[in-house]
């Protein structure tokens, strides 16, 4: 054999050996998808739009704060949009101050009107940066809690703009991750605002109707005072609903530093807790105010409907930097509420708009099935090619036997895993790699019968249906490319696969077969027949 | 030499008017079932859950149905799936309001229809502390494991793990006797088992939900990706061959999809994203077949310039049409066991693979081909289209446009051949 035989043998062996060597064993080396292994698919859209809305909430109540500290008085501050403050009513003798006043809390945004009303909006680039950092931090906050489940080999990562794709092998309940996944968990200490009356603090019981609130408050709420229901079982097996007014926040989400669930007293679980230095002085402050009373706990997300009461513990001594926080908690529960509570709230609301999950038994079952598949489709094409052509089938035969493992080999190096449409694919992919093969093999036969040598015949087969193979392969190709940028997960794996496949099949069809015939038809001597 | 064919000399370009006929009646054949039975749209379009169940007996459909509607799910479907044997079915779940939703957040759908689809003594049995050997995680079977007499924690793991890979086998266990084999396992543990836990009557196999505003947006982009290759293809085309040949086959795809589509409605299948995957390779596919036609034509007039198209076409698909069927034909029989031995989830799949590539096939031959002779008749008309091709014998395989100048289409597909 020459020197460029051996070339290209090597040309064939080295890939051959590399992919073996990157899918062997297959059960612990053959990435499989989630849709195969068992586990949860979820995406996530994240509303940045509630972001502006939060952070416009929060900018009104330092706005309020800030004129109150600078006895301003003023009318309403009031919100239509998200991203727009109106103030009304301000002191008019004092508008030379209030523009120096808004500087702290609201100093990048627009502002506009002059003497009693303004108008306040927040500017695009603010609103942008505001977006991003949502965006940011609920990525941050997903990666500590999904990584606080123990699940292994979990991924959490953007998909497009303002999306979160969080892949979860080997779940197979997803309710109880849905639930820790979607929870904003914006958690507050609130003082508890009592109705006028009131004298027994300890002992006071909120009534279990928002009405009821609202007439003991004599029909209105006191401004900055809302209602919030807190839910508790009632020891007979259902479950009753108080409603709580309170009032400013003391501690936030953010001023806590670490969450651990533990074990009560009377053998329920509770969750203790500890803040940063700086909140824990102001914890200790209104703590101290409120000894003897109640403070409510109060977990949601940034809007006011989410909002309830998980316990309104009474204060029996002032508490610094770290308390428990007591409630009719299941251990899963108790579990689950320091884990949100440890990775800090989500800055936006995120809702789950596309979750699949796939049980162990039902992926193992595909797989058996996609290779059942695989298998009788082979055999079928091998024995017709075997019949039809012959030898030359044999060699068609060896060419697609090599597909299997140069395709999932390929695949292992690109890192892309293989999913059920993928398995679709690689199947679909031996049929088409036999049309290479076919495309040769019949002109070969054409130019035998116009009474060509067999080498010239076997020469002009491969080099005239070289460009038709080609411009078959690339209108596949062209689809797949489509079905790549358009698909979503699985379906992209099948795209993968798909592509992959269509290139290792020209590879092995043109240049594996070729060498075969060179290797078996000889060099220099003439070949009197050929099988085929 | 074993041979399908023998040198055939089939006229196929002569019965082009009837065969066209017929491909445009089955096309608005099509596109009125399409109209009239609709597509049924999966839970991925219309956005929902839907839910696969594997019962251990063969469950009664319209008692799981009942169930569903008594636990206040609205218009539930149920249907059975895969093979008698396996005992499966789909649920699926319309895509509740804003209020639902709130109540789902304390409680998943799954759990739901687990309340909801459980008999009342097995209700009991878990009020009492009794495992679902059907349900229970790796965590909850080891802790009831541990408890068992003479077990220590180490081999509770282990148990654990050998318990929920034989259910990982088995898909659904029919009771404790299914676990009575598994490594480890002794007489002792099996009676323990059989008083703290029970196998229920199904196991959940799959569960997905999808977003309503995200169904919209998966709808979109599938039309985007199946528009888009199918321009892809005639860049491609006019690009390698000619703009007519270019337009011929896309024609061939819009009647292949179409076709396709008509039949994928009429059997009622359901549309999934792995189907709009087939549509895509079949768009890529049946190209192909049109590409070894159109590539044998160019070649034959290259080395044929005195012949006239319609002989000319006649010559190259009668040329390529062994192979034509073979090729088709391999590929249709991987799909075609990919659609008997593939599973449910993959078999829409495989079903328009099935259909579409003697759609796709047939068209290559009766479509794609003679729309190159129509448009040529349709450049030429007013001319007469029989007496032309003879008038431009010599010079160009067609006959040249009006103000055209006459060398430039034949340089062209000089241009376009020399390039092997």
């Amino acid at each position: 054999m020459s020197k460029n035989l051996w070339w290209k043998i090597l040309l064939i062996v080295v890939p051959l050996g590399l992919s073996v060597a990157a899918i062997y064993p297959p059960k612990d080396k053959i990435a499989l998808g989630l849709d195969l292994r068992g586990g949860a698919h979820i995406l996530m859209q994240i509303d940045t739009g509630s972001a502006i809305a939060y952070s416009t909430d929060l900018a009104q109540t330092r706005i309020g704060q800030a004129l109150k500290d600078a006895k301003i008085a003023y009318g309403a501050i009031s919100s239509s949009a998200p991203g727009t403050i109106k103030i009304e009513g301000v002191d008019p003798t004092r508008s030379a101050d209030v523009r120096q006043v808004l500087e702290i809390p609201v100093g990048e945004w627009s502002i506009s009107g002059s003497g009693g009303s303004y108008t306040l909006e927040m500017p695009m680039s603010v609103r942008q940066a505001q977006e991003r950092l949502a965006i940011e931090s609920t990525l941050d906050t997903l990666r500590t809690r999904v990584d606080g489940l123990g699940v292994r080999e979990a991924v959490v990562q953007p998909s497009g703009k303002d999306r979160v794709l969080v892949l979860l092998p080997g779940v197979e309940d997803p309710d109880r991750v849905k639930g820790i996944l979607q929870d904003p968990a914006v958690l507050e200490w609130k003082k508890v605002v009592y109705p006028p009356g009131v004298t027994d603090y300890r002992n006071w019981r909120p009534p279990t109707s928002r009405e009821e609130v609202l007439t003991m408050f004599g029909g209105a709420l006191p401004p900055g005072v809302k209602v919030y229901p807190e839910t508790r079982p009632d020891g007979s097996g259902g479950s009753v609903t108080t409603w709580w007014p309170v009032g400013e926040s003391v501690v936030i989400g953010k001023d806590i530093t670490n969450a651990q669930r533990g074990s009560g007293q009377w053998g329920g679980h509770n969750i203790s807790f500890r803040l940063s230095k700086d909140a824990g002085r102001r914890f200790e402050a209104a703590t101290r105010e409120y000894v003897n009373k109640h403070m409510a706990i109060v977990l949601g997300s940034a809007r006011d409907e989410s909002k309830h009461v998980v316990s309104a513990p009474t204060i029996n001594e002032p508490i610094s930097d770290q308390g428990q926080i007591t409630g009719s908690f299941t251990l899963e529960q108790a579990e689950d509420l320091s884990l949100k509570l440890r990775s800090g709230a989500i800055p936006a609301d995120v809702r789950i708009i596309e979750e699949r999950t796939v049980g162990p038994s039902l992926g193992r079952d595909s797989i058996r099935k996609g290779v059942l598949a695989g298998v009788v489709g082979f055999l079928s094409v091998m024995a017709f090619m075997l019949v039809y052509y012959r030898l030359s089938g044999l060699n068609a035969v060896i060419a697609l036997a090599l597909n299997v493992p140069l395709l999932l080999g390929a695949m292992a190096y690109f890192g892309a895993s293989l999913s059920l449409p993928g398995i679709a694919g690689l199947i679909l992919t031996l049929g088409m790699a036999v049309d290479a093969n076919v495309l040769i093999f019949e002109r070969i036969r054409e130019e035998l019968r116009l009474g060509k040598t067999v080498r010239q015949a076997v020469d002009l087969g491969f080099s005239r249906a070289f460009l038709t193979i080609v411009d078959c392969h690339i209108t596949t190709l062209v689809s797949a490319f489509f079905l790549f940028s358009y698909g979503t997960g699985p379906v992209k794996g099948f795209a993968v696969s798909l592509t992959i496949g269509i290139i290792v099949s020209m590879f092995t069809a043109v240049f594996v077969s070729r060498v075969i015939y060179q290797i078996v038809l000889g060099e220099g001597r003439p070949v009197e027949a050929l099988s085929i | 030499m074993l041979q399908i064919l023998h040198e055939t000399n089939i006229d196929f370009m002569s019965k082009r008017k009837m065969w066209m006929t017929i491909s445009a009646v089955l096309v608005v054949l099509s596109i009125v079932v399409i109209a009239v039975r609709g597509i049924n749209l999966g839970v991925e379009f219309k956005g929902g859950t839907e839910l696969q169940i594997k019962y251990v007996a063969k469950p009664d459909v319209g008692q799981v149905r009942a169930q569903l509607d008594a636990a206040g799910f609205r218009s539930p479907s149920v249907t059975r799936i895969g093979r008698e044997q396996e005992n499966e079915v789909y649920i699926r779940l319309a895509s509740e309001g804003a209020a639902a939703s709130q109540a789902e957040k304390g409680q998943g759908v799954v759990t739901r229809v687990k309340e909801a689809l459980r008999p009342p003594e097995l209700k009991a049995r878990l009020n009492e502390g009794a495992v679902d050997l059907n349900e229970a995680d790796a965590n909850t079977l080891q802790q009831l494991l541990a408890l068992a007499p003479g077990m220590d924690p180490e081999r509770a793991k282990q148990m654990a793990d050998h318990v929920l890979e034989r259910r990982k086998e088995k898909g659904v266990l029919a009771g404790v006797q299914d676990v009575a084999s598994v490594p480890g396992m002794t007489p002792e543990v099996t009676t323990f088992l059989q008083g703290k836990a029970f196998a229920g009557p199904f196991a959940f196999r799959s569960q997905s939900y999808i977003g309503p505003t995200i169904g919209a947006e998966l709808v979109r982009k599938a039309v985007t990706a199946i528009v888009l290759s199918m321009i892809g293809m005639l860049v491609y085309i006019a690009f390698r061959f000619r703009m007519e040949m270019g337009i011929g086959a896309v024609v061939a795809l819009i009647h292949d999809t179409i076709i396709t589509l008509g039949i994928f409605a009429l059997f009622g299948k359901e549309m999934s994203l792995p189907v709009v995957a087939a549509f895509l390779t079949l768009v890529g596919y049946s190209t192909n077949d049109t590409v070894v036609i159109f590539d044998r034509i160019r070649e034959n007039l290259k080395n044929h310039p005195g012949a006239d198209l319609i002989t000319t076409i006649n010559h190259s698909v009668n040329q390529t049409l062994s192979r034509t069927i073979l090729t088709s034909g391999l590929t249709w029989l991987t799909v075609t066991s990919l659609w008997l031995f593939g599973g449910e989830p993959l078999e829409p799949f495989a079903f328009v693979m099935v259909v579409g590539i003697i759609v796709g096939t047939y068209s290559s031959v009766y479509i794609a081909s003679p729309y190159v002779l129509l448009w040529q008749a349709w450049r030429t008309r007013g001319k007469s289209v029989k007496a032309a091709p003879a008038k431009a014998a010599g010079t160009a395989p067609a006959v040249p446009r009006e103000g055209a100048p006459p060398a430039r289409r034949a340089t062209k597909v000089r241009k376009a051949s020399s390039a092997r």
